[in-house]
């Protein structure tokens, strides 16, 4: 049985890193950096993406959960009667999931696009139909504290009057085109669900920022109704809009909702926030490449140096490993040595590198600095979080890695013959 | 004069061969040397340079193991063991005092004189209380805080023999012992080894190039080119 202590052991390794100061030192500062980088970089990417989950949830009004018929987004352009959800349905399902646990709101929406004209000019629009207190609803949580006491991205609010449904929202690129005033009249052109043209005369209520370049100049937002008195489809809508109250219940709540659905005889397709805003995708799917890549090059290098480190402690303690093993420690008790010594200065260096990673978050938060980000209409604040998932996961993996590093010439000197190692100059 | 003794030896080797391969080439360190040590005995290995003491000393102390030949301890044949075992068994009934006294210089005197208990699981306190009183025994209990490098050369192979008397072992291997230490600080460390060798009971061999140390020993065994030409007891 191992008898050597494992109090013993750290003491031993925790004095062997006192011997060569410097050395120790240089390796512990790489660690640091190099945890105080991918911690940083995760912490950055982390709060784009709490951001722009709350923009696709709450700005891009996605909610948690869209329930549509299968097919809609397809074919419900060319078809819709075949594929909008009519009154009755829109009753029936509002009132079957309305007290189901998690769910906030249950908003029937209609999309639809067509001319704006100004009386001169015309251009093309892309408008949304929501009820005014749904739209409120949705966008309740759509700003941090931070963002709220800033008052960054106010001007991407939207507002719709309960009492006037003729008065619309349009986004700040599309009245700068037809130079449409506040309170001013324009009239919407479209086609009806049998393709009839249609026409309404509507007042702009206010004007909002998408955030997006691409869709800055087109968006409208109008009431349910008059999307419905427009495309001619009373108590229609494409879709029901859910909204949780948390957004961990997403997955749990689709499961749920697609068995009372499929109990009550309906069969539809519930898409989930994250599958249905492609940009979130995309900005996810390619700031995790980066940081994969980044995890990746920092790793190497911190293993490397870990390894240089270790490997030349090992070959300088030789003589020491054959007094040890002569003394009657075992073999396994000079690995366990080394790799406590690894072990330990990967502890530390990672808690001097979430001690820098806390300082300089600190110092980059309060900075106040912003950028534009691609494709965006106004500018971003860098923020920082401290993403502790991926913190705790490079910190495990890190110490994992390190000891592994220092397991092998640890071996190599252990199974060395004890009068070679005591020869050893 | 040659030793015979009918009672069951500490030691006994049988035989013993060592060949070392340098490159292509053997070197034949041991040529068939069998002797036997008895408890209590202070036996010194004397000899000229490359006769084969150290080889002789490392395989006693079983860190290192014979081409051929057999080495019995304490009555066991250690050629049966593991390399575990041999480590335990070592670490149990030899203690060694090496030529550059081979302390680990980030632990103090006493942690140093600790660490074979340690090693071996002895409680803290108890490994605490043995290592204070090992050091007292050298004469290094005002001493006990200081790291190696604080420490004279005398000194520090005084700690190195406290170390290899704190587990109370059969026997200790000293591989020339004085050869760092002027001959006042060699006199003592021999006096040293010798007193506890008289108070304890320890079995000492230990390998020495210089004659006047001789004097003090009461076996010396002549090695010369991997074989042993005179085995002298003494009785100092």
């Amino acid at each position: 049985m191992y008898k050597f202590k494992l109090g013993n052991t750290f003491k031993l390794a925790f004095r062997g890193l006192s011997r060569n100061r410097r050395r120790s030192m240089v390796t512990l500062l790489t660690i640091a950096l190099g945890f105080s980088a991918i911690a940083l970089f995760a912490g950055y990417t982390h709060n784009i993406y709490s951001g722009m989950s709350r923009g696709a949830i709450h700005g891009e009004m996605l909610g948690h959960l869209t329930l549509s018929k299968p097919g809609m987004r397809k074919e419900g352009r060319l078809y819709p009667e075949r594929y909008l959800l009519n009154a009755g349905e829109v009753n029936k399902i509002s009132e079957l999931l309305r007290n189901e646990a998690h769910v906030k709101l249950i908003a029937p929406r209609l999309a639809f696009s067509g001319l704006l004209s100004n009386g001169r000019a015309s251009t093309i629009f892309l408008a949304e139909g929501i009820e005014p207190s749904a739209l409120q609803k949705l966008q309740e949580g759509i700003f941090s504290e931070r963002e709220i006491r800033r008052g960054t991205f106010s001007n991407m609010l939207k507002k719709l009057d309960p009492l006037h449904t003729e008065v619309v929202e349009l986004s700040g690129g599309l009245v700068e085109l037809l130079h449409i005033e506040k309170q001013g009249l324009a009239a919407m052109l479209v086609n009806t669900m049998s393709g009839q043209a249609n026409a309404l005369d509507v007042t702009l209520g206010g004007t909002f920022d998408t955030g997006n370049a691409g869709t800055n100049d087109k968006f409208a937002l109008v009431s349910l109704a008059l999307a419905q008195n427009l495309y001619d489809a009373a108590g229609h809508a494409d879709r029901l809009t859910v909204l949780l109250d948390d957004v961990a219940q997403t997955e749990p709540m689709r499961k749920q909702i697609q068995a009372r659905l499929h109990e009550a005889g309906f069969d539809l397709e519930i898409k989930s926030w994250n599958e249905l805003s492609s940009f979130y995708n995309q900005v996810h799917g390619m700031f995790d490449m980066i940081f994969g890549f980044i995890f990746l090059i920092v790793l190497t290098v911190v293993v490397m140096s870990v390894a240089n480190s270790m490997g030349m402690t090992v070959i300088e303690r030789t003589r020491e490993i054959g007094t040890l093993r002569a003394i009657g420690l075992r073999r396994a008790g000079v690995v366990r040595i080394f790799t406590t010594e690894s072990f330990l200065l990967t502890l530390l260096g990672c808690g001097a590198g979430l001690l820098i990673t806390i300082l300089v978050r600190y110092g980059i938060n309060v900075a106040d600095i912003s950028y534009v980000p691609p494709n965006s209409v106004s500018p971003t604040p860098l923020l920082v979080d401290l993403d502790v998932r991926r913190i705790v996961f490079t910190f495990v993996l890190m110490g994992i890695v390190a000891t592994l590093a220092a397991y092998l010439p640890a071996r190599r000197a252990a199974n060395k013959l004890i009068i070679d190692a005591l020869g050893h100059i | 004069m040659t030793t015979s003794n009918s009672i069951q030896p500490l030691l006994r080797i049988k035989d013993i061969r060592r060949r070392f391969m340098l490159g292509e080439t053997a070197i034949d360190a041991l040529h068939g040397v069998s002797l036997d040590i008895h408890a209590s005995e202070f036996l010194a290995v004397w000899g000229p340079s490359g006769s084969g003491k150290s080889t002789l000393m490392n395989i006693i102390g079983l860190i290192d193991t014979p081409t051929a030949g057999e080495v019995w301890f304490d009555g066991q044949d250690t050629h049966t063991l593991k390399d575990d075992a041999v480590t335990d068994f070592r670490g149990r009934k030899i203690g060694f005092v090496f030529q550059s006294f081979n302390l680990v210089p980030v632990l103090s005197a006493l942690e140093n004189v600790m660490l074979p208990l340690q090693i071996q699981g002895v409680a803290e306190v108890s490994a605490r209380e043995r290592a204070a009183q090992a050091l007292l025994d050298v004469g290094l209990e005002r001493f006990k805080s200081q790291r190696p490098d604080r420490l004279s050369g005398g000194q520090r192979q005084r700690v190195a023999i406290a170390r290899a008397l704190v587990v109370s072992p059969r026997l200790i291997i000293a591989d020339e012992p004085t050869a760092n230490l002027d001959s006042e600080n060699s006199k003592m460390i021999i006096d040293l080894m010798r007193q506890m060798n008289r108070s304890k009971g320890v079995t000492f061999v230990f390998t020495t190039h210089d004659p006047r140390l001789l004097e003090h020993v009461d076996r010396k065994v002549l090695l010369r080119d991997g074989l042993i030409v005179q085995d002298e007891v003494t009785n100092v």
